[in-house]
């Protein structure tokens, strides 16, 4: 984050003060130096995104093509994307399933955390590093398990059966918890000698307080949730009602389609796309609140 | 991707095998334990069935799914009381055929396996032994078993009948499968001052035209897809056989991959690379830059032609695999095979006539034509009726055809650890081709590592 900043810094000095042209070369040089980095970053970032839509906006016979511009244009990719899969469904699909599941993690982490800040209970610390400690087991190790369950509960190869093993979230509930730690413990009181139930102090007092933590982190769990793939990969043989698992199919031991895989992985990229222009403030929010980066 | 997808795929199987193996998946020799099996009564007319087929196929969007999916409507409504769910492998690789075995496992674990399955030939052991499916003769007899090979109208290739057998009984009906093509750019060739009409028939003539095509063209020579890891041993168990080498011993107890022939075989392969006529590539860099028309040769599966032809168009030829000077071709084959794992009579009769069906003279016709897979009942292809059509506008599938006449089984390695040895076998070839390693004391040192990991110690 600092290298962000400074060179932003370097620039307002030349052109506010204009005596900072007489600063040392040595600090004008790391500044270039600093941007040039930045830039070829930022180009090793963004190019492979250029290349994905550059690939499915080529002609299907051009789909090879080293070259960096694609010309002539072509929509035909698109066009093949869409009569191979049903990608309208598939976004609305993967659309329901993010959204419940941020939804649903929020609920519990929120229910969590709420009871590990707020009260003191027996085995609480023993019970708060559990959760912690969910976080360091790896998915693959609980996998089989989950879908042994979901076959006992007839859940399999439908979306609930995404959904639900998902519902509840470590870093959900551990960033609530950070947070709730830190709220007034006072205003909790005065709430409870005004009579409220600790059903209403949650909803009244803490979720309004907790509003741009619980938006910050709703995007970011959505974001996760759309970016799942092995789980939906596991749960749903039957169709591809995922675009993550709608990507896949077309790839395979008869080589990959790339010019259909290029266009339906952009446009599955769009939603998250747009989410980050419109949001983008509460979304690079979301990674530094949860020391993520 | 493709590397993440991997390693969560390694790590997934890993975990299912741990699992499994707890759960005590698997077991000893069927041949020695498995209690006989009573052959099961034909279905009623009225007697509803419901099954679910596992399929690699259905994985895969287009020419893929739309044609199996076809093929289902038409079994349906050949077969009304039979309900036929198809379904692809789960889990997360890049290319779902890869998956069909771990997936098979996680949904033995739950009890509820696919009545039907289309595995790999490389799983063969495995399919039988670990993951027990049903042996087809004792299910409806080695009579009808038989008659299905023989078909109503034409038989399957002598060489495709018994690739599913194991300890003589059939178990699996050959489904869909490939020898090694040597796939080559015609108009590389004439710009190299080759002719397009007469393609190398040796390894010499191969390194010879791919050095010539590099010197004229600037392009890349010659790329063998069966000497990595990602290839698996399909088409190299074929090139050493073709220098008179055998990956393993005629009885599967030995590994002879370190013998004389095959490190000849791989030196020969490793002087390509040294010698510039095969650039040093991955997999996927060597099939998307033959598809690219960067590449004159390319060594390859019937299953990548589809992709081929978009790039090449008429530019795109096909010959039969090179041999070792003085000896002769031994083609194996890739591909999968149809089994049986539902544990209900009726479901098992009706998974038997789901194969039948798939492996029928109308079926191959459907799935040759809109999918290009190499017909087993090769003399289709004879027939004005049948698939003379398509193979007088195919001419590219001459040579596959050709080689499925002297064709022998791709061998499977026996043993649960089958994946890592034959892995380690491929690990050790790549790092001798492309590595420039030793390939003597390389194939030696695999060896005697991965021998522990067959039955009996491999030696």
């Amino acid at each position: 984050m600092t290298a962000t900043i400074e060179p932003t810094v370097h620039e307002d000095q030349v052109v506010d003060h204009p005596a900072a042209a007489d600063e040392p070369v040595g600090h004008r040089g790391r500044g270039v130096v600093g941007h040039v980095v930045l830039a070829v970053l930022s180009l090793a970032c963004l190019f492979p995104i250029y290349w994905l839509y550059a690939t499915s906006l080529r002609a299907p016979e051009d789909v090879y093509s080293l070259s960096v511009l694609p010309w002539p244009l072509s929509l035909d990719n698109y066009a093949d994307a869409f009569a191979k899969t049903d990608m309208v469904r598939m976004l609305v699909n993967t659309t329901v399933v993010a959204v419940l599941t941020a939804l649903g993690q929020l609920l519990t982490g929120l229910l969590a955390a709420y009871a590990f800040a707020a009260w003191r209970f027996r085995f609480q610390k023993l019970l708060y590093l559990m959760f912690v400690g969910t976080w360091l087991v790896p998915f693959q190790v609980t996998m089989l398990p989950n879908y042994v369950l979901l076959s006992q509960l007839s859940l399999l190869n439908t979306l609930a059966g995404v959904i639900v093993p998902t519902l509840c979230s470590a870093l959900g509930v551990l960033l609530l918890r950070q947070h709730l730690m830190g709220f007034p413990k006072e205003l909790l009181e005065a709430a409870r000698m005004d009579g409220r139930s600790s059903w209403g102090i949650l909803w009244t007092v803490v979720v309004p307080t907790l509003r741009p933590v619980l938006a910050a982190l709703g995007i970011l769990l959505v974001i996760t949730a759309w970016n799942e793939y092995f789980w939906p990969a596991m749960v749903l043989q039957r169709s591809n009602g995922m675009v993550q698992l709608g990507l896949r199919s077309f790839m395979g031991t008869e080589g990959n389609d790339w010019g259909p895989l290029m266009a339906a992985a952009g446009l599955t990229c769009l939603p998250i796309f747009l989410l980050y222009l419109v949001l983008q403030r509460h979304i690079v929010n979301a990674f530094v609140r949860s020391g993520l980066k | 991707m493709r590397r993440k997808l991997s390693l969560a795929c390694a790590g997934a199987a890993l975990a299912l095998s741990t699992a499994l193996s707890a759960c005590g998946l698997g077991g000893a020799d069927p041949a020695t334990t498995a209690a006989p099996v009573s052959q099961i009564p034909e279905l009623k007319a009225d007697q509803q069935v419901s099954i679910v087929f596992e399929s690699y196929n259905f994985g895969q969007a287009g020419a893929w799914t739309d044609t199996f999916n076809e093929l289902i409507t038409k079994f349906t409504a050949a077969h009304p009381n039979i309900k036929v769910t198809p379904q692809k492998p789960q889990g997360n690789s890049a290319n779902p055929a890869t998956d069909t075995v771990s997936s098979l496992q996680s949904q033995l674990a739950t009890g509820n396996p696919p009545d039907v399955a289309q595995l790999g030939f490389s799983e063969l052991d495995f399919t039988v032994n670990q993951l027990k499916a049903a042996p087809l003769d004792d299910l409806v007899g080695k009579d009808a078993v038989q008659k299905n090979f023989d078909g109503a109208k034409y038989p399957y290739a002598k060489t495709a009948r018994g690739l599913g057998d194991w300890s003589g009984k059939t178990y699996g009906v050959p489904f869909v499968f490939s020898t090694p093509v040597l796939y080559y750019n015609a108009a590389l060739f004439t710009a190299a001052s080759l002719d397009p009409a007469k393609p190398p028939t040796t390894w010499a003539e191969v390194e010879q035209a791919a050095s010539a095509i590099k010197a004229k063209t600037g392009k890349e020579g010659a790329y063998v897809d069966c000497l990595t890891k990602s290839a698996k041993d399909w088409c190299f168990q074929s090139i050493v056989r073709s220098n008179g080498g055998r990956v393993i011993s005629e009885d599967r107890k030995t590994l002879s991959f370190a013998d004389a022939p095959v490190v000849e075989a791989v030196t020969t392969m490793q002087g390509m690379v040294r010698s510039g006529a095969m650039p040093n590539r991955t997999q996927q860099q060597g099939t998307e830059g033959f598809a690219r028309g960067d590449l004159g040769m390319i060594v390859e599966s019937s299953a990548l032609q589809g992709t081929f032809g978009k790039g090449l168009k008429e530019n795109l030829r096909a010959a039969a695999l090179p041999a070792f000077a003085g000896k002769p071709v031994v083609p194996t084959n890739s591909g999968a095979s149809l089994f049986v794992f539902a544990k209900d009579q009726a479901k098992q009769r009706a998974g038997w006539e789901l194969i039948k069906f798939l492996t029928s003279e109308e079926a191959y016709t459907v799935i040759s034509t809109k999918i290009g897979y190499l017909p087993l009942r090769t003399e289709l292809v004879n027939d004005p009726a049948g698939l003379k059509p398509w193979a007088d506008k195919n001419p590219l599938i001459k040579p596959n055809l050709e080689q499925l006449a002297r064709m022998e089984p791709w061998v499977s390695f026996p043993g649960d650890s089958y994946v890592q040895v034959r892995d380690g076998m491929m690990s050790a070839v790549e790092n001798a081709v492309f590595q420039g390693a030793d390939p003597k004391t390389t194939l030696q040192a695999k060896q005697d590592e991965v021998a522990k990991l067959i039955p009996g110690g491999g030696k």
